[in-house]
């Protein structure tokens, strides 16, 4: 299983089906929190996410064709685009250095 | 007219803000969104065809009423030119359990429409300016608040 320390993840991926709609959104103020933190914030269609990424956040819906094609990279998925626990769990991770795993 | 920048104009027209609709349903709806950016020029039907298989998929709801419809990534290639339309449902529609009163649908093969999506983002942070989004009869309005900000370095 995939697993990362949140102290060295420099760069989080949000990954939609086409990347011009709700992974923006995410995208958008996910990187506002995570500025301070200096981690960029990318957002992108899952078919295009290079194998190299360390953190992925998506749509639950898309977790698996994700996983198939970042197979060594923590998938994060969550179910609500605004307010889902799962984004403040990986900015808690980045903010104290706790464990993400997939 | 509106606060937009050129660049920003082109992406989101007063022609393309349409307020104080009427849907029957979520297909409804979506159906509306496709034939606006059809009209507005920036997309084919097939397009339009698309933004109801993705909301198959993945529901497009977004929180605070507003959902944001588009066409899957194979559909890119039927989109003519970036543009977001605005279309407002005053009554609500049923989204799956949720109420939307706003659809901003989009159509777009770069980044020309990000600095409206990520002001969009900031408007639903704030449930004031969310409500009027949702609410006004003023399509300047609906410009204004959706006009991209300066980088602001808050909190």
């Amino acid at each position: 299983m995939p697993s990362v320390n949140g102290a060295d993840v420099r760069k989080v991926v949000i990954a939609c089906d086409a990347g011009m709609g709700s992974s923006v959104m995410v995208a958008s103020t996910l990187s506002k929190k995570l500025k301070k933190y200096d981690v960029a914030v990318v957002h992108m269609p899952v078919n295009e996410i290079p194998a190299d990424t360390p953190v992925v956040l998506c749509h639950a819906g898309l977790a698996d064709r994700a996983r198939s094609i970042a197979p060594g990279a923590v998938i994060v998925p969550f179910q609500m685009f605004m307010g889902d626990p799962a984004f403040a769990k990986v900015e808690n991770a980045i903010k104290g250095g706790g464990v993400l795993e997939s | 007219m509106g606060s937009l920048s050129p660049d920003t104009q082109q992406v989101l027209g007063a022609d393309a803000v349409r307020l104080g609709l009427a849907a029957t349903d979520r297909l409804d709806a979506l159906r509306q969104c496709g034939a606006v950016l059809v009209e507005v020029g920036a997309a084919t039907e097939a397009y339009a065809e698309a933004i109801l298989e993705r909301e198959e998929s993945v529901s497009t709801y977004m929180g605070e009423g507003v959902a944001i419809p588009h066409g899957t990534d194979a559909s890119r290639e039927h989109i003519k030119r970036a543009a977001l339309a605005v279309l407002q449902f005053p009554d609500g529609v049923d989204w799956g359990g949720h109420q939307v009163q706003l659809c901003i649908a989009i159509a777009s093969r770069s980044d020309e429409h990000i600095s409206l999506l990520q002001s969009l983002a900031m408007v639903l942070t704030d449930k004031q300016r969310a409500a009027r989004l949702r609410e006004t009869n003023d399509i300047d309005e609906v410009l204004t608040l959706l006009a991209p900000q300066a980088e602001e370095d808050d909190d």
